[in-house]
């Protein structure tokens, strides 16, 4: 067979075949992809959350975060118990305003709540909190 | 590497050849119209171009006919032919035109003739002044003729037959061929990227472990990610029920108690009237809150776990 008599197709059929070839590569990255791709970006996305999780619950600031707890109120409202990184506060008479100040205060730092207590006497509260970082 | 086919000499009065294997065959001057012309151009692809003109009042008519160009020397060698006309005549002598895999003009190699070849007992090819003639036998007399061209006098360049059992053309198959390779660079392009994005990734990754060098083995990433998750899942929670609890606190509504720890939580509204208590228990039970029979009237009890 004179194969030159065919060289159109034959370059054409090459052509294809580099076609398919290629195809097929680009196939095994996908399929690379969906296997080990996938895995790296969900090591990452975990090692992201979990960076992203120390520098809120282990933020070296906590410690004078809560202590502004303290000035919120005058000092003859508040009994304030710190030993090492926990605190034990107990917060009497106050008024609905402070009150608002201290809870969104401590719910806004980056603090294990141990005990939150609130309690309604007369016209003013009472606030027990304990808590740990 | 040297072409070892054989060269088949074609002229009118050939005899029917069965051939099995491919050969490249010269054409006797039969075939073909020559012109030798001192042009100022120097590529071929230039010559070609005006190879019709110089051919204008010669041939009947252009119609049908191609044209082979060389460089002959300080001349440019220009011959017409009709391939229709010559693949019917090869046809007609039953060559299998599948074979014949070069084409050359006895033109081309000229030189070859100076001993005239016998074509047939009425026909010679000989070398007149430079250029391939077929002459009558007679015309020679008693000069020394031979039979067989030699196969290294092959010449250097020839034309193709033409490829009438592709069932494409040159062009289609070149535009198919763009077309394939065009999306095969596509497809090696995208790839390639999918390889990228993991390098990337690798990269990426590789830089915050180096900043946090405390992480660097997957047992200790997954310990202390389990240990911030659990926190952090269980102090939203306190913090968005607190919120929740916040939000029910309306005209009429005071909060008498909230008590919350690692574990459960434990709150009571008291309200103005019976109206208000039920405003709030629809509220509750929205945030599918556990609400407890009220110990004074007008009070509403909420508890529930973490």
């Amino acid at each position: 067979m004179n194969w030159k008599r065919y060289q159109n197709e034959l370059i054409a059929f090459f052509a294809f075949i580099f076609m398919i070839s290629s195809f097929f590569y680009k196939q095994h990255h996908i399929h690379m992809a969906k296997n080990t791709l996938q895995e790296e970006i969900q090591s990452l996305n975990d090692l992201k959350e979990l960076i992203a999780l120390k520098k809120v619950w282990a933020d070296k600031k906590t410690t004078k975060k809560i202590e502004k707890l303290k000035i919120l109120v005058p000092p003859s409202k508040v009994i304030w118990r710190k030993e090492g990184k926990k605190v034990k506060a107990s917060f009497k008479n106050l008024t609905a305003t402070e009150l608002n100040k201290v809870v969104s205060k401590t719910l806004n730092t980056a603090v294990i709540i141990e005990k939150f207590n609130i309690e309604l006497l007369d016209k003013s509260y009472n606030l027990e909190l304990k808590c740990k970082w | 590497m040297e072409n070892t086919k054989a060269l088949v000499l074609v002229h009118s009065n050939m005899n029917a050849t069965d051939i099995t294997a491919p050969v490249d065959i010269i054409l006797t001057p039969e075939f073909y119209t020559v012109k030798r012309e001192s042009l100022p151009v120097q590529y071929t692809y230039q010559a070609k171009r005006i190879a019709s003109s110089l051919f204008n009042g010669l041939l009947e008519s252009t119609e049908g006919y191609e044209y082979f160009v060389s460089k002959d020397d300080d001349k440019w060698l220009f011959i017409a032919y009709n391939m229709e006309e010559i693949k019917k005549f090869l046809i007609s002598k039953n060559i299998n035109i599948e074979y014949i895999s070069k084409v050359y003009f006895a033109e081309q190699m000229v030189e070859s003739f100076n001993v005239p070849i016998v074509l047939d007992d009425k026909k010679a090819l000989v070398n007149l002044n430079g250029t391939a003639v077929v002459v009558p036998l007679t015309a020679l007399k008693d000069e020394r003729t031979v039979s067989t061209v030699k196969k290294h006098n092959r010449p250097k360049s020839g034309i193709s037959i033409g490829t009438s059992n592709s069932f494409l053309t040159t062009k289609q198959s070149l535009y198919l061929s763009l077309f394939f390779i065009l999306f095969s660079f596509m497809f090696i392009i995208e790839g390639s990227r999918y390889g990228e994005d993991s390098h990337i990734i690798k990269k990426e990754m590789n830089l915050l472990l180096e900043k946090y060098p405390a992480l660097q083995s997957t047992y200790t990433r997954k310990n202390i990610s389990k240990k911030y998750k659990n926190i952090d899942q269980k102090e939203r929670k306190k913090r968005n029920l607190v919120k929740i609890f916040s939000t029910m606190i309306f005209k009429g509504v005071k909060l008498v108690s909230l008590e919350m720890d690692n574990k459960k939580f434990h709150v009571v509204f008291a309200c103005e009237d019976a109206s208000i208590v039920k405003k709030l228990k629809e509220l509750a039970q929205k945030e599918k809150f556990h609400v407890v029979l009220p110990v004074e009237k007008n009070n509403l009890q909420i508890e529930g776990v973490l």
